[in-house]
């Protein structure tokens, strides 16, 4: 063996364990849910199912609330995306190219808000949603969300728009367009892996949380994925260990399914984000 | 006709005042070059112009047109940027068709004009490409034929060869100035580099925090620089100044710099005596003859000229000899000064004072 290889094996050593370690749940969850309930509590376990069946799946999607929750998750997520994203571009390009007074300290209270734990929040968040009538919405999820991303969203798109050069845009300007038409044509296009990240950041926030999503909302008319699936499948008395993997498969699979898209805009994005041209 | 007027500019950050008052008049077609260390204000003064930066007071006019309202888009001009801020994410020919795009002109037309551009700046094998897969000088091309494609009644160029290499800078300094002949274009260039603004400049005016020293064509400040600031700056290796005593001398006057004393024949001297500051370029000092002997200090050859670096006395000269170097550091030689050129400033605010006898030399040597 060289010199040179070494590196890479040692490298290989420590991630393929890693690898598996991560991805034996999922693997077992994806099983789980296509085993028929017989063969779940076989004592050795086997590893791959005997037989096949979908009847979960059928179950989850026709018996109880699933699509709704989804529904519900799906809006939730979309719309605290949209949300941030348009309040942190407009906001971090603000702290970025504005100047104004204490726009410093702006910026340090809105990263000293992320710093606090979300549970301390929790009480004060639920009485003033409660007071704007929004108790037991999705609006209230929203609201919810959009504050804990908002932070860290702006101070990272932030980061990225502090490193487009001005010039850019003083020459858009110059070349005859709009303050705004230079944002739109040269700011978003140099900041679109940050914006991708935010996106993803946020959406995924959305997504998974869960101690929110328990405490603002109790319907299931606004329940999302994460309380919702509980809330059906786990009891006091019975966990239906099969209908909750097909479940947690189906919830896993918008997520996956975005990442594989947009993997490519961040790897490459990173990189490359506004080098002087 | 495109003339620019700046008319009692002021420009003040916060508390701190960058341009007290600037006037100056650019005429139609010349190609003026705000030349200063940097800090003077040169490049403020650009970017008021092309509305930028707000002034903080007076009026700046482009062809007759108040351009305080009017946002950069609207002032017909065009802008090379020092760091050529090209899109990074459009190809060659959008960044260059981008301000066409933005006004409107019909995609034929728009075509017609990249071709134009592109073959005169020899882009045609790049339009393709991104910023990032081209040189340096490449992409100083694209960011000249982005200003060239739009026709605008003035350009502005932000130091546009500093990030350049020496043989490239002489070489696109070859191109600006025949493309300002063939354009015939109003052109506004900031620089801090001399030797673009001399070659290249109709006339140049030299900053200094933020006040016009002085503005003339480049033959005029070299050779009548009005005042001791102006005198140091323009011309390597700078002139030396000295402090010297303007004294009566019958008819004429006489000046004291240390132990030499300069006859000025013809001369008359009106507040005499008086302190002043005297001032030599290196090209008007005699090696080999004359009255006064001087300590050789350091010789530097050049090829096709010799930088020699001498010392009489309190007062150090540096003079400029043709061809290769015939003296040695630490050899004592006799040497003269041409007194037709010899430069002089008052002692206390450092004005060009009017007893001035440039005007009758012959043409320089050099």
């Amino acid at each position: 063996m060289t010199n040179r290889q070494r590196p890479a094996l040692i490298a290989s050593l420590v991630t393929w364990p890693l690898v598996l370690l991560i991805a034996f749940p999922l693997l077992w969850m994806l099983l789980t849910s296509v085993k028929p309930q017989a063969e779940l509590f076989t004592t050795p376990p086997d590893f791959l199912p005997n037989a096949i069946t979908f009847e979960h799946y059928r179950r989850v999607l026709e018996e109880t609330a699933f699509l709704q929750y989804f529904r519900n998750s799906l809006v939730v997520a979309v719309s605290t995306t949209v949300l941030v994203v348009v309040v942190a571009v407009l906001g971090a390009y603000s702290l970025v190219r504005f100047a104004y007074r204490g726009r410093e300290l702006l910026a340090s209270l809105v990263l000293f808000t992320y710093l606090l734990p979300s549970v301390v929040l929790i009480s004060p968040l639920y009485l003033m949603l409660v007071k704007l009538g929004l108790a037991n919405t999705l609006a209230s999820l929203v609201a919810a969300y959009t504050s804990f991303a908002l932070p860290y969203a702006l101070w990272l798109l932030r980061s990225f728009m502090a490193g487009i050069p001005e010039d850019l845009e003083a020459a858009a300007m110059v070349d005859g367009a709009s303050r705004m038409g230079a944002f739109v044509d040269v700011v978003l296009p140099q900041a679109l892996p940050g914006i991708i990240s935010t996106a993803l950041f946020s959406f995924i926030l959305a997504w998974n949380e869960y101690l929110y999503a328990l405490v603002l909302v109790n319907s299931d008319e606004a329940r999302p994925l994460t309380t919702g699936v509980m809330t059906m499948l786990i009891s006091a008395f019975n966990i239906e260990w099969s209908l909750l993997m097909a479940a947690s498969v189906m919830m896993s699979v918008p997520l996956i399914v975005i990442f594989a898209f947009f993997q490519k805009y961040l790897t490459s994005g990173f990189g490359a984000g506004g080098v002087k041209g | 006709m495109v003339q620019v007027v700046f008319d009692k500019v002021r420009k003040a950050f916060g508390d701190t005042v960058t341009i007290p008052g600037l006037d100056l008049v650019i005429e139609s077609g010349e190609f003026v070059s705000l030349l200063g260390p940097s800090g003077c204000g040169k490049s403020t003064t650009l970017r008021m112009l092309a509305g930028l930066e707000q002034p903080s007071g007076g009026r700046i006019s482009i062809g007759g047109r108040d351009v305080a309202n009017l946002p950069p888009a609207e002032r017909d001009i065009a802008m090379v940027f020092q760091s050529y801020a090209l899109y990074p994410h459009m190809t060659v020919a959008e960044n260059i068709r981008y301000p066409l795009r933005k006004r409107g002109v019909p995609k034929p037309e728009q075509a017609t004009r990249l071709a134009e551009v592109a073959a005169l700046l020899q882009l045609e094998p790049l339009l393709d490409r991104k910023p990032r897969q081209l040189s340096g000088g490449q992409q100083q091309r694209v960011a000249l034929g982005r200003a060239l494609v739009r026709d605008p009644s003035v350009f502005l160029l932000d130091e546009p060869l500093s990030n350049l290499d020496a043989a490239l800078r002489a070489h696109m300094r070859a191109e600006l100035i025949e493309l300002h002949r063939r354009l015939g274009k109003t052109m506004v260039y900031v620089t801090h580099d001399q030797l673009e603004a001399m070659t290249m400049s109709t006339r140049i005016a030299v900053m200094k925090d933020g006040v016009l020293q002085q503005f003339a064509p480049p033959a005029e400040i070299y050779d009548r620089p009005a005042n001791r600031f102006v005198a140091g700056f323009i011309g390597t290796p700078s002139m030396a100044l000295a402090e010297a005593t303007l004294l009566r001398d019958g008819g004429g006057a006489r000046l004291q710099i240390g132990a030499m004393m300069i006859d000025l024949p013809g001369r008359h001297a009106a507040a005499a005596p008086c302190a002043v500051t005297v001032g030599i370029r290196p090209e008007d000092i005699v090696v080999g003859q004359g009255p006064w002997q001087a300590l050789v200090r350091l010789v530097e050859p050049t090829g096709h000229e010799t930088i020699v670096a001498l010392e009489a006395g309190d007062l150090a000269l540096t003079a400029r000899i043709p061809g290769g170097p015939r003296l040695h550091a630490g050899e004592t030689v006799a040497f003269d000064v041409n007194r037709a050129r010899l430069h002089l400033f008052a002692a206390d605010d450092g004005h060009r004072l009017a007893l001035d006898i440039t005007d009758t030399t012959p043409p320089r040597s050099a």
